[in-house]
Protein backbone atom coordinates (compact mmCIF):
# COMPACT_ATOMS: atom_id res chain seq x y z
CA UNK A 1 0.00 0.00 0.00
CA UNK A 2 2.73 2.38 1.01
CA UNK A 3 4.66 1.43 -2.13
CA UNK A 4 1.77 2.54 -4.30
CA UNK A 5 1.75 5.96 -2.60
CA UNK A 6 5.48 6.36 -2.93
CA UNK A 7 5.50 5.63 -6.63
CA UNK A 8 5.66 8.83 -8.77
CA UNK A 9 2.47 9.76 -10.55
CA UNK A 10 2.30 9.05 -14.30
CA UNK A 11 2.98 11.92 -16.73
CA UNK A 12 -0.60 12.10 -18.08
CA UNK A 13 -1.80 12.89 -14.53
CA UNK A 14 0.73 15.52 -13.57
CA UNK A 15 0.93 17.39 -16.87
CA UNK A 16 -1.34 20.47 -16.98
CA UNK A 17 -4.26 20.16 -19.36
CA UNK A 18 -3.22 22.94 -21.72
CA UNK A 19 0.32 21.62 -21.97
CA UNK A 20 -1.01 18.14 -22.73
CA UNK A 21 -3.28 19.47 -25.46
CA UNK A 22 -0.38 21.39 -26.98
CA UNK A 23 2.02 18.47 -26.79
CA UNK A 24 -0.42 15.95 -28.20
CA UNK A 25 -1.79 18.24 -30.86
CA UNK A 26 -0.93 15.64 -33.46
CA UNK A 27 -2.70 12.35 -33.05
CA UNK A 28 -0.47 9.82 -31.29
CA UNK A 29 -1.63 7.18 -33.74
CA UNK A 30 0.72 8.53 -36.42
CA UNK A 31 3.71 7.94 -34.16
CA UNK A 32 2.49 4.55 -33.01
CA UNK A 33 1.85 3.40 -36.56
CA UNK A 34 5.26 4.71 -37.57
CA UNK A 35 6.82 2.79 -34.68
CA UNK A 36 5.04 -0.39 -35.74
CA UNK A 37 6.13 0.17 -39.31
CA UNK A 38 9.67 0.64 -38.10
CA UNK A 39 9.52 -2.67 -36.29
CA UNK A 40 7.99 -4.28 -39.37
CA UNK A 41 4.72 -5.28 -37.74
CA UNK A 42 2.57 -3.39 -40.20
CA UNK A 43 1.64 -5.33 -43.24
CA UNK A 44 2.63 -3.43 -46.34
CA UNK A 45 -0.22 -1.61 -48.03
CA UNK A 46 -0.44 -0.68 -51.67
CA UNK A 47 0.78 2.83 -52.15
CA UNK A 48 -1.72 4.00 -54.82
CA UNK A 49 -5.15 3.17 -53.37
CA UNK A 50 -4.75 4.60 -49.86
CA UNK A 51 -3.47 7.87 -51.37
CA UNK A 52 -6.72 7.98 -53.28
CA UNK A 53 -8.65 7.42 -50.09
CA UNK A 54 -6.83 10.30 -48.42
CA UNK A 55 -7.56 12.48 -51.43
CA UNK A 56 -11.22 11.49 -51.21
CA UNK A 57 -11.31 12.49 -47.56
CA UNK A 58 -9.64 15.78 -48.44
CA UNK A 59 -12.31 16.27 -51.11
CA UNK A 60 -14.99 15.64 -48.49
CA UNK A 61 -13.24 18.24 -46.36
CA UNK A 62 -13.39 20.68 -49.27
CA UNK A 63 -17.08 19.97 -49.72
CA UNK A 64 -17.67 20.51 -46.01
CA UNK A 65 -15.77 23.75 -45.77
CA UNK A 66 -17.30 25.17 -48.95
CA UNK A 67 -20.79 24.15 -47.96
CA UNK A 68 -20.34 25.75 -44.55
CA UNK A 69 -19.09 28.95 -46.14
CA UNK A 70 -21.90 29.04 -48.70
CA UNK A 71 -24.46 28.27 -46.03
CA UNK A 72 -23.12 30.96 -43.72
CA UNK A 73 -23.15 33.57 -46.45
CA UNK A 74 -26.70 32.59 -47.40
CA UNK A 75 -27.71 32.76 -43.77
CA UNK A 76 -26.01 36.13 -43.50
CA UNK A 77 -28.33 37.43 -46.21
CA UNK A 78 -31.31 36.15 -44.28
CA UNK A 79 -29.97 37.58 -41.01
CA UNK A 80 -29.31 40.90 -42.69
CA UNK A 81 -32.76 40.85 -44.23
CA UNK A 82 -34.48 40.13 -40.95
CA UNK A 83 -32.33 42.77 -39.27
CA UNK A 84 -33.30 45.26 -41.96
CA UNK A 85 -36.92 44.30 -41.50
CA UNK A 86 -36.65 44.77 -37.75
CA UNK A 87 -34.95 48.16 -38.14
CA UNK A 88 -37.62 49.18 -40.63
CA UNK A 89 -40.31 48.06 -38.20
CA UNK A 90 -38.69 50.00 -35.38
CA UNK A 91 -38.62 53.08 -37.59
CA UNK A 92 -42.24 52.59 -38.59
CA UNK A 93 -43.34 52.09 -35.01
CA UNK A 94 -41.37 55.17 -33.94
CA UNK A 95 -43.07 57.19 -36.67
CA UNK A 96 -46.39 55.85 -35.48
CA UNK A 97 -45.60 56.76 -31.87
CA UNK A 98 -44.56 60.22 -33.01
CA UNK A 99 -47.81 60.63 -34.89
CA UNK A 100 -49.81 59.44 -31.93
CA UNK A 101 -47.98 61.81 -29.62
CA UNK A 102 -48.77 64.64 -32.04
CA UNK A 103 -52.40 63.53 -31.96
CA UNK A 104 -52.29 63.52 -28.16
CA UNK A 105 -50.93 67.06 -28.15
CA UNK A 106 -53.61 68.18 -30.61
CA UNK A 107 -56.31 66.51 -28.56
CA UNK A 108 -54.97 68.11 -25.40
CA UNK A 109 -55.14 71.51 -27.11
CA UNK A 110 -58.68 70.69 -28.18
CA UNK A 111 -59.51 69.67 -24.63
CA UNK A 112 -58.19 72.96 -23.28
CA UNK A 113 -60.26 74.87 -25.84
CA UNK A 114 -63.35 72.84 -25.07
CA UNK A 115 -62.76 73.30 -21.35
CA UNK A 116 -62.67 77.06 -21.86
CA UNK A 117 -65.86 76.87 -23.91
CA UNK A 118 -67.43 74.73 -21.17
CA UNK A 119 -66.46 77.30 -18.56
CA UNK A 120 -68.09 80.06 -20.59
CA UNK A 121 -71.18 77.94 -21.15
CA UNK A 122 -71.40 77.00 -17.47
CA UNK A 123 -71.25 80.67 -16.58
CA UNK A 124 -73.94 81.45 -19.14
CA UNK A 125 -76.03 78.58 -17.81
CA UNK A 126 -75.71 79.88 -14.25
CA UNK A 127 -76.80 83.32 -15.39
CA UNK A 128 -79.69 81.84 -17.37
CA UNK A 129 -80.73 79.63 -14.46
CA UNK A 130 -80.75 82.61 -12.12
CA UNK A 131 -82.77 84.59 -14.67
CA UNK A 132 -85.16 81.68 -15.13
CA UNK A 133 -85.57 81.49 -11.37
CA UNK A 134 -86.40 85.19 -11.18
CA UNK A 135 -88.81 84.88 -14.08
CA UNK A 136 -90.47 81.83 -12.57
CA UNK A 137 -91.07 83.78 -9.37
CA UNK A 138 -92.21 86.96 -11.15
CA UNK A 139 -94.52 85.17 -13.56
CA UNK A 140 -95.97 82.93 -10.88
CA UNK A 141 -94.80 79.79 -12.70
CA UNK A 142 -93.81 78.14 -9.42
CA UNK A 143 -95.11 78.23 -5.87
CA UNK A 144 -92.92 80.37 -3.61
CA UNK A 145 -92.51 81.00 0.07
CA UNK A 146 -90.66 83.56 2.10
CA UNK A 147 -90.97 86.64 4.24
CA UNK A 148 -93.33 89.41 3.21
CA UNK A 149 -96.37 91.44 4.06
CA UNK A 150 -99.89 90.16 4.65
CA UNK A 151 -102.57 92.84 4.07
CA UNK A 152 -106.13 92.02 4.98
CA UNK A 153 -108.73 94.30 3.36
CA UNK A 154 -112.36 93.96 4.34
CA UNK A 155 -115.55 95.80 3.44
CA UNK A 156 -116.75 98.39 5.92
CA UNK A 157 -118.67 96.78 8.77
CA UNK A 158 -121.87 98.66 8.00
CA UNK A 159 -121.75 100.06 4.45
CA UNK A 160 -124.29 102.64 3.37
CA UNK A 161 -124.54 101.14 -0.12
CA UNK A 162 -122.63 98.93 -2.51
CA UNK A 163 -120.38 101.82 -3.59
CA UNK A 164 -118.67 101.53 -0.22
CA UNK A 165 -117.62 97.94 -0.87
CA UNK A 166 -114.11 97.03 -1.94
CA UNK A 167 -113.91 97.05 -5.72
CA UNK A 168 -111.52 95.60 -8.26
CA UNK A 169 -109.76 98.89 -8.91
CA UNK A 170 -109.12 99.39 -5.19
CA UNK A 171 -107.35 96.08 -5.02
CA UNK A 172 -105.59 96.84 -8.29
CA UNK A 173 -104.20 100.05 -6.80
CA UNK A 174 -102.95 98.16 -3.78
CA UNK A 175 -101.38 95.48 -5.96
CA UNK A 176 -99.77 98.03 -8.26
CA UNK A 177 -98.41 99.81 -5.21
CA UNK A 178 -96.97 96.57 -3.92
CA UNK A 179 -95.30 95.83 -7.28
CA UNK A 180 -93.87 99.36 -7.26
CA UNK A 181 -92.63 98.91 -3.68
CA UNK A 182 -90.62 95.92 -4.80
CA UNK A 183 -92.82 92.93 -4.05
CA UNK A 184 -91.56 89.80 -5.82
CA UNK A 185 -94.76 87.75 -5.77
CA UNK A 186 -98.34 88.65 -4.88
CA UNK A 187 -101.44 86.58 -4.29
CA UNK A 188 -105.00 87.58 -3.39
CA UNK A 189 -106.88 84.94 -1.42
CA UNK A 190 -104.36 82.38 -2.65
CA UNK A 191 -104.85 83.44 -6.26
CA UNK A 192 -101.37 84.19 -7.54
CA UNK A 193 -101.11 87.29 -9.72
CA UNK A 194 -99.04 87.51 -12.87
CA UNK A 195 -99.00 89.29 -16.19
CA UNK A 196 -101.89 87.27 -17.55
CA UNK A 197 -104.10 87.54 -14.48
CA UNK A 198 -106.63 90.25 -13.87
CA UNK A 199 -108.75 91.73 -11.09
CA UNK A 200 -112.27 92.48 -12.30
CA UNK A 201 -115.62 93.33 -10.94
CA UNK A 202 -118.61 91.34 -12.00
CA UNK A 203 -121.58 93.08 -10.43
CA UNK A 204 -120.50 93.67 -6.88
CA UNK A 205 -118.31 90.57 -6.70
CA UNK A 206 -114.56 90.69 -7.30
CA UNK A 207 -112.91 88.15 -9.55
CA UNK A 208 -109.25 87.46 -9.53
CA UNK A 209 -107.89 85.49 -12.47
CA UNK A 210 -111.56 84.97 -13.49
CA UNK A 211 -112.30 83.22 -10.20
CA UNK A 212 -114.58 84.83 -7.63
CA UNK A 213 -112.98 85.83 -4.34
CA UNK A 214 -114.86 86.90 -1.24
CA UNK A 215 -114.03 89.39 1.47
CA UNK A 216 -111.98 89.57 3.54
CA UNK A 217 -109.38 89.92 0.81
CA UNK A 218 -106.01 88.66 2.02
CA UNK A 219 -103.20 90.07 -0.11
CA UNK A 220 -99.90 88.31 0.44
CA UNK A 221 -96.80 89.95 -1.01
CA UNK A 222 -93.35 88.48 -0.72
CA UNK A 223 -90.61 91.06 -0.43
CA UNK A 224 -88.23 92.74 1.99
CA UNK A 225 -90.16 93.01 5.28
CA UNK A 226 -87.93 95.87 6.43
CA UNK A 227 -88.89 98.20 3.57
CA UNK A 228 -91.96 96.83 1.86
CA UNK A 229 -94.62 98.49 4.09
CA UNK A 230 -92.90 101.88 4.15
CA UNK A 231 -92.18 101.78 0.39
CA UNK A 232 -95.82 100.88 -0.25
CA UNK A 233 -96.97 104.03 1.55
CA UNK A 234 -94.53 106.04 -0.55
CA UNK A 235 -95.89 104.88 -3.90
CA UNK A 236 -98.62 106.80 -5.76
CA UNK A 237 -100.90 103.81 -6.04
CA UNK A 238 -100.34 102.83 -2.42
CA UNK A 239 -101.21 106.31 -1.22
CA UNK A 240 -104.29 106.36 -3.44
CA UNK A 241 -105.44 103.06 -1.97
CA UNK A 242 -104.93 104.05 1.64
CA UNK A 243 -106.61 107.47 1.10
CA UNK A 244 -109.60 105.68 -0.40
CA UNK A 245 -109.64 103.13 2.38
CA UNK A 246 -109.71 105.95 4.91
CA UNK A 247 -112.52 107.72 3.10
CA UNK A 248 -114.67 104.64 2.60
CA UNK A 249 -113.84 103.05 5.95
CA UNK A 250 -112.26 99.81 4.69
CA UNK A 251 -110.98 97.57 7.40
CA UNK A 252 -107.27 97.34 6.47
CA UNK A 253 -104.81 95.32 8.51
CA UNK A 254 -101.15 95.13 7.45
CA UNK A 255 -98.49 93.02 9.11
CA UNK A 256 -95.20 91.35 8.32
CA UNK A 257 -95.07 87.59 8.07
CA UNK A 258 -91.93 85.46 7.96
CA UNK A 259 -93.59 82.39 6.50
CA UNK A 260 -95.74 83.35 3.55
CA UNK A 261 -96.60 80.59 1.12
CA UNK A 262 -97.87 81.51 -2.31
CA UNK A 263 -99.19 78.95 -4.78
CA UNK A 264 -98.24 78.89 -8.43
CA UNK A 265 -100.39 80.85 -10.82
CA UNK A 266 -103.01 79.09 -12.87
CA UNK A 267 -101.58 78.15 -16.19
CA UNK A 268 -102.76 80.23 -19.09
CA UNK A 269 -105.55 78.70 -21.06
CA UNK A 270 -104.10 78.30 -24.53
CA UNK A 271 -106.58 78.65 -27.33
CA UNK A 272 -104.39 78.53 -30.41
CA UNK A 273 -101.00 77.24 -29.38
CA UNK A 274 -100.52 73.48 -29.46
CA UNK A 275 -98.02 71.42 -27.57
CA UNK A 276 -95.24 70.01 -29.70
CA UNK A 277 -95.54 68.85 -33.29
CA UNK A 278 -95.02 65.12 -33.08
CA UNK A 279 -96.97 64.71 -36.31
CA UNK A 280 -99.94 62.90 -34.80
CA UNK A 281 -102.99 64.10 -36.70
CA UNK A 282 -105.43 63.19 -33.91
CA UNK A 283 -103.61 65.63 -31.65
CA UNK A 284 -104.18 68.49 -34.05
CA UNK A 285 -107.40 69.90 -32.62
CA UNK A 286 -106.83 68.86 -29.04
CA UNK A 287 -106.58 71.71 -26.64
CA UNK A 288 -103.73 71.38 -24.24
CA UNK A 289 -103.78 72.92 -20.84
CA UNK A 290 -100.30 72.62 -19.39
CA UNK B 1 -0.21 16.91 -54.99
CA UNK B 2 -3.05 14.46 -55.23
CA UNK B 3 -4.37 15.83 -51.90
CA UNK B 4 -4.41 19.37 -53.29
CA UNK B 5 -6.28 18.12 -56.35
CA UNK B 6 -8.77 16.39 -54.06
CA UNK B 7 -9.30 19.61 -52.12
CA UNK B 8 -9.81 21.59 -55.33
CA UNK B 9 -12.22 18.94 -56.66
CA UNK B 10 -14.20 19.03 -53.43
CA UNK B 11 -14.46 22.83 -53.44
CA UNK B 12 -15.53 22.89 -57.09
CA UNK B 13 -18.02 20.10 -56.50
CA UNK B 14 -19.60 21.96 -53.59
CA UNK B 15 -19.71 25.22 -55.54
CA UNK B 16 -21.23 23.44 -58.51
CA UNK B 17 -23.81 21.40 -56.63
CA UNK B 18 -24.56 23.90 -53.86
CA UNK B 19 -25.76 21.18 -51.48
CA UNK B 20 -28.53 22.31 -49.17
CA UNK B 21 -27.81 21.49 -45.53
CA UNK B 22 -30.89 20.33 -43.64
CA UNK B 23 -32.00 22.82 -41.01
CA UNK B 24 -31.50 20.29 -38.21
CA UNK B 25 -27.83 19.72 -39.11
CA UNK B 26 -26.98 23.36 -39.71
CA UNK B 27 -25.66 24.10 -36.18
CA UNK B 28 -23.22 21.15 -36.38
CA UNK B 29 -21.67 22.02 -39.72
CA UNK B 30 -19.28 24.76 -38.46
CA UNK B 31 -18.02 22.61 -35.57
CA UNK B 32 -17.57 19.67 -37.97
CA UNK B 33 -15.54 21.92 -40.25
CA UNK B 34 -13.30 23.00 -37.36
CA UNK B 35 -12.81 19.33 -36.36
CA UNK B 36 -11.98 18.43 -39.95
CA UNK B 37 -9.56 21.32 -40.10
CA UNK B 38 -7.79 19.92 -37.03
CA UNK B 39 -7.54 16.47 -38.64
CA UNK B 40 -6.22 17.96 -41.88
CA UNK B 41 -3.55 20.02 -40.14
CA UNK B 42 -2.60 17.01 -38.02
CA UNK B 43 -2.24 14.95 -41.19
CA UNK B 44 -0.17 17.65 -42.87
CA UNK B 45 2.17 17.81 -39.87
CA UNK B 46 2.52 14.03 -39.86
CA UNK B 47 3.25 14.16 -43.58
CA UNK B 48 6.01 16.70 -43.00
CA UNK B 49 7.28 14.63 -40.08
CA UNK B 50 7.41 11.70 -42.48
CA UNK B 51 5.04 9.53 -40.45
CA UNK B 52 1.83 10.13 -42.43
CA UNK B 53 -0.50 7.19 -42.67
CA UNK B 54 -3.68 7.13 -44.77
CA UNK B 55 -5.66 4.92 -42.43
CA UNK B 56 -4.86 7.02 -39.37
CA UNK B 57 -5.74 10.18 -41.28
CA UNK B 58 -9.10 8.85 -42.49
CA UNK B 59 -10.01 7.48 -39.09
CA UNK B 60 -8.97 10.64 -37.25
CA UNK B 61 -10.83 12.80 -39.76
CA UNK B 62 -14.10 10.88 -39.51
CA UNK B 63 -13.91 10.41 -35.75
CA UNK B 64 -13.06 14.09 -35.18
CA UNK B 65 -16.02 15.26 -37.24
CA UNK B 66 -18.47 12.78 -35.74
CA UNK B 67 -17.36 13.30 -32.13
CA UNK B 68 -17.38 17.09 -32.40
CA UNK B 69 -20.87 17.06 -33.90
CA UNK B 70 -22.02 14.52 -31.32
CA UNK B 71 -20.73 16.60 -28.40
CA UNK B 72 -22.55 19.66 -29.68
CA UNK B 73 -25.69 17.61 -30.30
CA UNK B 74 -25.54 16.24 -26.76
CA UNK B 75 -24.97 19.75 -25.40
CA UNK B 76 -27.99 21.00 -27.33
CA UNK B 77 -30.09 18.26 -25.82
CA UNK B 78 -28.83 19.11 -22.32
CA UNK B 79 -29.26 22.84 -22.80
CA UNK B 80 -25.52 23.61 -22.69
CA UNK B 81 -24.90 23.47 -26.46
CA UNK B 82 -23.30 26.89 -26.55
CA UNK B 83 -20.85 26.17 -23.74
CA UNK B 84 -19.86 22.75 -25.11
CA UNK B 85 -19.34 24.26 -28.57
CA UNK B 86 -17.03 26.82 -26.99
CA UNK B 87 -15.09 24.05 -25.20
CA UNK B 88 -14.69 22.02 -28.40
CA UNK B 89 -13.64 25.08 -30.39
CA UNK B 90 -11.07 26.04 -27.73
CA UNK B 91 -9.48 22.58 -27.63
CA UNK B 92 -9.48 22.15 -31.41
CA UNK B 93 -8.22 25.70 -31.82
CA UNK B 94 -5.25 25.08 -29.55
CA UNK B 95 -4.43 21.87 -31.43
CA UNK B 96 -4.71 23.61 -34.79
CA UNK B 97 -2.44 26.42 -33.63
CA UNK B 98 0.27 24.09 -32.29
CA UNK B 99 0.06 21.89 -35.41
CA UNK B 100 0.36 24.93 -37.64
CA UNK B 101 3.34 26.07 -35.54
CA UNK B 102 5.01 22.68 -36.10
CA UNK B 103 4.27 22.87 -39.85
CA UNK B 104 5.74 26.38 -39.90
CA UNK B 105 8.92 25.07 -38.22
CA UNK B 106 9.18 22.38 -40.89
CA UNK B 107 8.58 24.71 -43.82
CA UNK B 108 10.58 27.73 -42.76
CA UNK B 109 12.91 26.13 -40.22
CA UNK B 110 11.99 28.90 -37.85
Amino acid sequence: MADEWDRPLPAHVTTPLLTRITEQSMDEDYQQVALRKGTGDERPSGPARPRMVAAGVIAVFGVLITTAAVQTSADADITDASRETLIQRIKDERDQVEGQQRTIADLQDDTVGLQDALDVLTEDQAVATARQRRLEVATGYIAVRGEGVRITVNDPSNPRDTTQLVRDEDLAWLVDGLWEAGAEAIAINDQRLNGLGAIRNVGIGVRVNSLPVNPPYVIQAIGDTRTLQADLLDTTHGQQFFDLADQLGFDVNMQNDDGLQLPAARGPRLLHALRGTSGKPDMKNEEVNP
Amino acid sequence: MIAALGLLAGILLALFLQPDVPLGLEPYLPIAVVAALDAVFGGLRAYLDGIFDDKVFVVSFVSNVVIAAAIVYLGDKLGVGGQLSTGVIVVLGIRIFSNVAAIRRHLFHA
